[in-house]
């Protein structure tokens, strides 16, 4: 007991020692501050206060690898050299891109930034409320962007989770032009044109389009890029907003059956190339550009991608573009509203993410984006070079002959599309396929747990 | 001579670490698999068997499950018809055997990620050097685009997967064979018996261990098969070679997790439900040889 009594006297004597420690230090302190308040003023302003260093910190950026990186890796170039923070662009497959996503979230493994796709539906998607950081009130972000695109970010209540970035995208029909010269035929004027012209092309020995089975994705270019000039005739906007509330079925739509018809008329008249199962995104550049591919359903991501393989001077000159056409005209270009910046409200360095999506749409970054990346801007007083197939598309938006592309319209997904036309492209059966797109569109509603979906 | 106790409390932390790591996750797991636990729900609510009825309804399940029925009868078979023959070959006396033996298991160490990316190369349908092979010796009409025509898939596949894990059964039965007694084989080929004769009657029934180990491990291993699927095909073209662990990825990873659970554990009644009684058969086996 009286060593015990012994321990607790010294633990008291030691508590006090350090309490009074801590008062003296407290005390120097103080007389510190009371030095530094008394100090003359002109001293104050000869030894400025410098600002506390901040640990620099190095940021996760996302994006998928079908998009060209290179302006990116140079806007984050200029970013470490302002701010000092670094920025570790991961690049995950395209295709998988969105599950990626979703794991990462449902596992806590957030990244600082990631690049989506637009719309108000990956809000959905990504449960924006609760994982989202939310930018519509923040300063210095909205300014520059065009009204039109401010108000697409925006969903029912008003709130914007992703700040958009990019340009005005664009999916139809890419064509090499010294394939078209060399068989003497033009853009076509209307959907049987258009089989003429392939018919032609393949009489010249040349493939007329090529179809990324394998990949997935880019079959279903022909679908989303048919559907603004065949199935909004149809259905129109208000079919759209059937559609979204589960109001509609894809099965009752006859244009997009056309649409099914239309494809495996193309594969039957052996207009695709050879190997379509085998056929992939990266294959189809090298075809096209060497000219042995006349045409592709495709999205404007190739630009950049033929600039890398083939020079500027060659998607400026030789590279030309078309929208599917419908059966009396030319048909409506379809056009994407660019992508969105977005960061997950408990990002490791969120404060340091905020300072870099700001960063990403200052004027400089986003001219040195454009000069890169040339397309129909998003922000004000941006500059940007076209290439002649964005002219086209140009001019299409500004004869009122455009539509935003229908997924970026719904709040549900043609989930597994690509899969489902890769087994269209197999069988051929017309309406398995439908059923199976209806199928999983609906599931896709309820697994999202949207209005008319349960 | 009294065999020595240890005291019961030395397997507390093998108990522990089973209880936590194994036993916990799958009782949670088996209770999620009855709830609509979905990552677009802020909540995650008990909905009985809704899970259950939905898979059944499933055409892109019943084509895994046959796909990996498929995948899981031709893998064990065939793994252990290649691994017992490589087994009695590297059991002689041969200059090269342990050099062989290596090479041969090789396979099996090497991720199955890694081996998927290698044999992508390899399956090319133009510069992959199986057609090249085949277009060099004159045969033209083999070559295929293996990987992604629909009628060579998952045989693709399951050759691929045969290569790979062929080396472990092969590693399993030689362990057997050293275990037979080299004077039964010498007393059978002193009464004459030639060598298809001594394998029948000496050397496979006494192998009866090892083929429960190899049959066992290779069943339930490709039940589970995931990764070489995954890299070579992801399940494709379409769903043709689609098999339980890519369906259930797909679905996890579209946010269904209470749906997912229920698959998940649907492969586990599959694989207790086949491999009980074949584990139960071939102890039988074992006790009467």
């Amino acid at each position: 007991m009286r060593n015990m009594k012994a321990v607790y006297l010294m633990m008291v004597l030691v508590l006090a020692a350090l309490t009074l420690a801590a008062c003296g230090g407290n005390n120097g302190n103080n007389n510190n501050q009371a030095a530094a308040t008394d100090a003359p003023k002109n001293t104050a302003a000869a030894e400025p206060t410098k600002e506390p260093v901040k640990d620099p910190v190095t940021l996760t950026f996302l994006i998928p690898n079908t998009d060209d990186v290179t302006p990116y890796t140079q806007i984050f170039k200029d970013f470490e050299a302002k701010t000092g923070n670094k920025v570790e662009v991961q690049a995950l497959p395209g295709g998988d891109y969105d599950n990626m996503l979703k794991t990462r979230f449902s596992t806590g493994d957030f990244p600082d930034v990631f690049l989506m796709q637009p719309g108000t539906k990956q809000y959905v998607k990504l449960r924006a409320d609760e994982t989202l950081y939310e930018w519509s009130g923040e300063a210095g972000v909205w300014d520059n962007v065009i009204e039109s695109i401010t108000e697409f970010q925006k969903d029912a209540n008003g709130k914007a989770f992703g700040v958009p970035f990019g340009k005005t995208g664009m999916m139809g029909v890419f064509y090499n032009k010294d394939v078209f010269a060399s068989a003497g035929v033009e853009p076509p004027t209307n959907y049987a044109n258009l089989i003429e012209i392939a018919k032609k092309l393949k009489d010249a020995g040349v493939t007329p389009f090529y179809e990324g089975v394998k990949d997935g994705w880019p079959t279903q270019v022909f679908y989303l890029t048919g559907w603004v000039s065949q199935v909004d005739q149809e259905v129109g906007d208000e079919g759209v907003q059937q559609l979204n509330v589960n109001g509609l079925k894809l099965s009752e739509i006859a244009a997009l059956k056309d649409l099914f018809v239309k494809s495996k008329e193309v594969k039957d008249l052996g207009l695709f190339q050879k190997n379509t199962l085998s056929g992939t995104f990266d294959e189809l550049q090298n075809e096209l550009g060497e000219g042995k591919v006349a045409m592709a359903f495709m999205l404007d991501g190739i630009l950049p991608q033929l600039e890398k393989k083939f020079g500027n001077d060659f998607v400026k000159e030789k590279i030309g573009f078309f929208p599917f056409p419908s059966t009396t005209d030319t048909g409506t270009a379809m056009i994407t509203p660019p992508n969105q910046l977005m960061v997950p409200s408990k990002a490791k360095n969120l404060e340091a993410a905020k300072e870099l999506v700001k960063f990403m749409i200052s004027s400089e970054s986003v001219n040195s984006f454009y000069k890169m990346h040339p397309g129909i801007p998003i922000f004000k007083g941006a500059t940007s070079e076209l290439y002649p197939s964005q002219i086209t598309v140009q001019e299409y938006i500004d004869a009122g002959k455009s539509k935003v592309n229908v997924q970026n319209r719904l709040t549900a997904s043609f989930l597994d599309l690509g899969k489902i036309l890769q087994t269209f492209h197999i069988s051929g059966d017309v309406d398995a396929a439908i059923k199976e797109m209806d199928t999983n569109y609906v599931k896709d509603g309820k697994s999202k747990l949207l209005e008319g979906f349960e | 001579m009294e065999k020595s106790k240890y005291p019961l409390y030395f397997s507390f932390p093998a108990i522990i670490v089973f209880l936590v790591f194994f036993i916990t996750p799958t009782v949670i797991g088996f209770y999620y698999s009855f709830t609509d636990w979905n990552i677009n729900a802020s909540s995650i609510k008990f909905n009985g068997l809704d899970n259950y009825k939905e898979l059944f309804n499933e055409p892109r399940l019943k084509q895994a499950f046959t796909n990996t029925l498929i995948f899981a009868a031709a893998v064990t078979v065939l793994q252990n018809v290649a691994g017992l023959g490589l087994a009695l070959i590297l059991n002689e006396k041969l200059k090269l055997r342990n050099l062989l033996r290596m090479i041969f298991f090789m396979p099996y160490v090497i991720a199955p990620l890694v081996i998927g990316y290698i044999f992508r190369a390899i399956y090319h349908p133009e510069h992959g050097i199986v057609n090249k092979f085949f277009d060099t010796i004159g045969l033209d009409f083999m070559m295929q685009d293996w990987l992604n025509d629909p009628k060579f898939a998952l045989f693709t596949i399951i050759i691929t997967d045969i290569w790979r894990v062929a080396g472990f059964s092969m590693v399993v039965y030689l362990a057997g064979l050293q275990f037979i007694p080299k004077d039964l084989i010498e007393s059978a080929s002193i009464d004459g018996a030639h060598y298809w004769t001594r394998f029948k009657h000496v050397v496979f029934p006494l192998l009866a261990p090892a083929f429960t180990v190899n049959i066992l491990l290779a069943m339930i291993g490709s039940m589970k098969v995931f990764e070489i699927v995954m890299v070579l095909t992801e399940g494709g073209p379409g769903y043709t070679t689609e098999v339980f662990y890519t369906y259930i990825r797909n679905t996890f990873s579209s946010g269904e997790m209470g749906y997912a659970t229920a698959i998940n554990m649907l492969l586990f009644a599959l694989v207790t439900l086949v491999g009980v009684p074949v584990l139960m058969a071939m102890k039988k086996r074992e006790v009467e040889m």
